[in-house]
């Protein structure tokens, strides 16, 4: 398990006291009813001054929290004195008279109650300022309910080594706490329209028993009688009738399944060229995407050449943070490919010279397989060798589940895009949490409309209820305190804190892939960012950067054309949920498409 | 060859009608003395004489002296305006004549007449406080009208295209429920609320197309587009609500990838060869042809009002396309040495720097100046000289308001490559060294 030793960023969003936020709140609601008798009223009180008294060392919150959780009030006396001094001198005006209420009644309360230990605790939090663990070293006694001032003191000079300990613990509680169960991971299929990116889906989701055999039976007999045989497993994801009749996915099909080592959810984009938006919204909420290219006579090239979706999605998926990818060559079975080594080596040289120039690292990020979906070959049982002798890799499944996922920020301020909002019995919104930790009864934020909501209920892809939404999970959040008609996807539900950045305006790095002539200021285009889709307007072009080195031109450029990289000021509209990429990368990249074509990819550099 | 051109003064001459609206519209009179007089095609001289000679006769009677003096004042130039003429022209005949207030106040005399580029069909002798330029106006958008309805999962567009003029009547947005926002084990009534709403959605779509585009039981476009990612297009278009008669007037059903108005241009580009006789689009061909000379760097285009006029200047522009509401005036001055200079600003910028920019250079006197006019009106009378065509854009279209606002608006395409010193100078080192 790894370990979370605070990350930078941390410290930024630590200033804002009023808020326990999120993270640092998660481990401590279930703990601490479990293990100690204080009301939880006061323990929040407690982190609130927490919080207040240093703004710096907030990384170490969870396990104050801890401390005040176990501890006797005395302690909590302790960690109040020492925020009134420091609440009085550095921190902003609401959080002093936050803490300075809270603290009347329990510090009353320390003080009758243990006076020895009041002294303790004021010689401990003398050092205050140069040495944010002292109320940590009060913690260890979470073990004990006697308090020495002899030990603390003692404490107090390896408070250092405690802390690090305390992170340790602290972290493998919220870790155990949020992965209690197998981790989470969100695949796309994508590819050209028939590459067989549904039946793949639906084929894994019958393999791993996510849709019960009498069902899929239903539908292969009813495919049958609609006269293509062929569709019935992809019916598990295209559940529209249209889609069915047509036998082309038009929104992101959604279904979770679970192998031995993880969960995983499948999102399975359509390949069409006129349902690319759609596309887009799915790629920005997994984690690896699996290029389904076929490897049928014809199809592969119609696939790959300009226009075709195959680089399209490829190149979308880059831009939508998709790091990893898969290329399952499909349709090995076919009777013009018939597990031809020369055939796949075909598709996939041309193919990896092409995602080479997207910027994927071809032997980390990219990994190859032959696979026959309609068959089932490769994707839970590696191929047999007498079928496909010339590979010995491993099949889909095997790859998922080893491969390794990115650190996940559970320690940021709780963010999640909105990809889906509907009404049942209350507000629903549904998406993938792209930083932080929420757990129930949490307040957030809708922004950009900025509607205070509750957290009522937390749904896995499975619909189960689960108490925490971690970053990285696709969740479905029941809220409340907002009409489902005032969410809008492409919202992003965020910590009261820490709410994220909306803007109208803001400076983007560019790179133009595709553009048939030229474009100027004034232009405009439709912007996809997570899942929002709006429409924006080049206010300006600042500077065009060199190719080789980057460097910013003086002039402003003219027009910017194919392959030019420029620094522009774009404009939206509506008020939009940004950061800066540098910042936070999944909201910060953009993709500008126009007339059903990808134009341009980019990041956001500043937000004006 | 000689089609185009006429083509290309028949823009012209609408621009120049376009400008003469604007201003008549702006103008006011004193009492109700401003004479509108439009005589449609085949209508007699005399009569209309004869008739305003009633007039007179019946405006002597006005009590108030001041009004009775200006209305027979108008009348009598019209009058005059009207002996101009042995019969009426071919298009019609179009008089205004009154005394106007200007900005600062003072009493001016517009007597104009013309003959309209094409018939107009109204016949109209008015006086009021002001000009009455409806029909002029309605002369400018005859233009055939295209409908387009543009319907995705998020919303219905509803617009028209005419001339070099798009707009949009009204758009809404709906709320239809995704593909898995069911819950589990009621599926098939999800399904079903799902196909409801899908139902309603087109029955809305239906309707307020039927509000739209039928005024007085008829329709008022001369041909429909719908658009429409999804199948939502074809959905409406095989509907029973769907009215018939707006359905036999279908043109065209095509794919976009979004609604809104990003799917309004897509729409009109994609039934581009379907509208091709309409102005907008051959605006947005003239600008795009335009543009792919830049694209490709051929070196034979310009840009700005500095180098444009030194292409014409060369007599390298074929094709100057200009900004229908560039804002630049021509200034012509005249120095102490007696020799003319001309400045081409904007008014702001002319008003700006205390009218620095009148100043000699050498000597810092103020020049004299020779005249003062709109640099499009110049280019309108001058640009035969040069032989160059003129072309007129809007900043409608997305190219257009492209070429507006990334070009200055105005700029040419040339017969052959022209080094501009401006272009020249620092191509050394434009990037900055961080």
């Amino acid at each position: 398990m790894p370990q979370y030793s605070m990350p930078p960023q941390q410290q930024q969003y630590s200033g804002n006291p009023y808020m326990n936020y999120a993270p640092s709140a998660a481990p401590v609601a279930p703990v601490a009813p479990a293990k100690q008798e204080k009301p939880p009223m006061t323990l929040e009180e407690f982190t609130k001054q927490q919080a207040a008294a240093k703004p710096k060392p907030v990384a170490k919150a969870p396990m104050k929290l801890k401390a005040g959780g176990s501890g006797v009030s005395i302690k909590i006396g302790s960690g109040k004195s020492k925020s009134v001094s420091i609440g009085g001198t550095k921190s902003a005006a609401k959080p002093a008279t936050l803490s300075a209420t809270s603290e009347t009644e329990t510090s009353q309360t320390a003080q009758t109650s243990a006076p020895t230990a009041t002294d303790a605790s004021s010689q401990s939090s003398t050092p205050v300022d140069s040495k944010p663990p002292t109320p940590v070293n009060n913690a260890p006694a979470k073990s004990q309910t006697t308090d020495s001032p002899a030990e603390s003191a003692a404490e107090v000079v390896n408070a250092d080594q405690v802390v690090t300990q305390q992170a340790a613990d602290v972290d493998e509680a919220l870790l155990e706490e949020l992965y209690n169960e197998k981790d989470h991971l969100s695949i796309i299929f994508m590819g050209h329209v028939d590459a067989g990116k549904s039946t793949m889906g639906g084929n894994i989701l019958l393999q791993t028993g996510a849709v019960d055999k009498r069902t899929m039976e239903k539908y292969q007999k009813e495919a049958k009688d609609s006269g293509n045989e062929s569709w019935w497993l992809s019916w598990a994801l295209d559940t529209d009738k249209d889609e069915r009749d047509k036998g082309k996915t038009v929104e992101v099909g959604r279904a979770p399944f679970e192998t031995e080592k993880r969960r995983y959810t499948i999102l399975d984009a359509p390949g069409h060229k006129a349902y690319v938006p759609n596309m887009i919204a799915g790629a920005a909420q997994a984690d690896i995407g699996i290029l389904v290219i076929s490897a049928r006579r014809g199809e592969y090239e119609t696939g790959f050449e300009r226009g075709g979706q195959t680089r399209e999605h490829a190149m979308l998926a880059k831009s939508q943070g998709i790091d990893r990818l898969v290329i399952a060559v499909n349709k090995m079975d076919d009777i013009t490919v018939e597990w031809s080594k020369e055939r796949y080596d075909e598709c996939t040289t041309k193919l990896l010279n092409f995602l080479k120039s997207l910027g994927y690292n071809k032997s980390t990020d990219i990994t190859c397989m032959p696979v026959s979906a309609q068959t089932g070959y490769g994707l839970l049982e590696r191929v047999p060798t007498d079928v496909c002798p010339w590979y010995n890799g491993p099949c889909l499944l095997e790859f998922l589940d080893n491969v390794s996922l990115t650190d996940r920020k559970l320690r940021g301020p709780f963010m999640m895009p909105i990809s889906e909002r509907r009404r049942d019995i209350g507000t629903i919104v549904e998406g993938k949490v792209e930083s932080g930790v929420a757990k129930k009864g949490d307040s957030l934020l809708v922004m950009p409309n900025k509607v205070q909501v509750e957290l009522l209920t937390i749904y896995s892809e499975t619909e189960a209820e689960i108490n925490n939404a971690a970053c990285g999970e696709q969740v479905k959040l029941r809220i409340k305190g907002i009409e489902e008609e005032d969410v809008q996807i492409g919202f992003v539900l965020c910590s009261l804190a820490n709410p994220v950045h909306t803007v109208t305006k803001f400076e983007a790095q560019i790179s133009f892939i595709d553009l048939k002539s030229i474009i100027t200021a004034g232009y405009s285009c439709m912007m996809h960012v997570h899942t929002a889709i709006e429409e924006v307007v080049f206010a300006e072009l600042l500077h065009k950067l060199e190719p080789s080195t980057g460097r910013k031109s003086k002039k402003p450029p003219q027009f910017a054309k194919q392959g030019m990289r420029v620094i522009a000021v774009l404009q939206t509209t509506q008020n939009v949920c940004l950061e800066p990429f540098s910042e936070h990368k999944q909201l910060g990249r953009f993709t500008l498409r126009d007339q059903g074509m990808t134009i341009a990819i980019g990041k956001v550099t500043k937000l004006l | 060859m000689a089609g185009q051109d006429n083509e290309a003064e028949k823009n012209i001459e609408i621009w120049k009608i376009k400008k003469l609206i604007k201003s008549l519209e702006a103008a006011r009179g004193n009492g109700t003395s401003m004479i509108s007089l439009i005589l449609p095609p085949k209508s007699q001289i005399s009569q209309a004489a004869r008739m305003l000679a009633d007039e007179y006769g019946t405006a002597s009677n006005i009590k108030s002296r001041v009004n009775r003096l200006s209305v027979l004042g108008a009348i009598t130039s019209t009058q005059q305006r009207l002996k101009l003429y042995n019969k009426v022209p071919p298009n019609g005949l179009v008089v205004y004549c009154g005394e106007i207030i200007t900005d600062e106040g003072k009493e001016r005399k517009i007597n104009i007449d013309f003959e309209p580029f094409k018939p107009i069909n109204t016949s109209l002798y008015l006086c009021d406080n002001k000009f009455h330029t409806e029909a002029l106006s309605e002369l400018l958008e005859s233009d055939a009208k295209f409908g387009f309805i543009v319907m995705d999962g998020n919303g219905a567009l509803f617009g028209t295209l005419s001339g070099n003029t798009r707009e949009i009547l009204t758009k809404f947005t709906v709320d239809l429920p995704k593909k898995h926002g069911r819950g589990g084990q009621s599926s098939v009534r999800f399904a079903r609320l799902r196909e409801e709403k899908r139902h309603n959605y087109v029955r809305k779509v239906a309707e307020v197309a039927t509000q739209c585009f039928i005024t007085a039981d008829k329709v008022n476009v001369a041909g429909l587009v719908l658009a429409g990612s999804a199948d939502f297009k074809n959905e409406l278009n095989g509907s029973d609500l769907f009215d018939p008669r707006l359905q036999s007037k279908v043109m065209k059903i095509v794919d976009v990838s979004y609604g809104g108005e990003n799917g309004f241009n897509q729409a009109i580009e994609l039934s581009a060869e379907t509208l091709s006789n309409v102005k907008f689009i051959q605006e947005k061909k003239l600008i795009l042809s335009y543009f792919d000379q830049i694209a490709q760097d051929t070196g034979r285009f310009c840009y700005g009002v500095e180098d444009t006029l030194k292409a014409l200047d060369l007599g390298a522009c074929e094709t100057i396309i200009v900004y229908e509401s560039l804002d630049v005036m021509r200034y012509v001055l005249k120095n102490s040495a007696g020799e003319e200079v001309v400045i081409n600003c904007t008014k702001e910028q002319a008003a700006a720097d205390n009218r620095a920019i009148f100043q000699d250079k050498d000597t810092g006197s103020e020049m004299e100046m020779v005249s003062e006019q709109s640099l499009l009106e110049w280019l309108a009378e001058h640009y035969k000289d040069y032989g160059a065509q003129l072309e007129f854009v809007t900043d409608k279209s997305s190219e257009g308001a492209q070429f507006v606002r990334g070009f200055g608006g105005i700029g040419a395409l040339l017969r052959y490559k022209v080094n501009f010193e401006q272009l020249v100078d620092e191509s050394d080192d434009e990037y900055f060294d961080d």
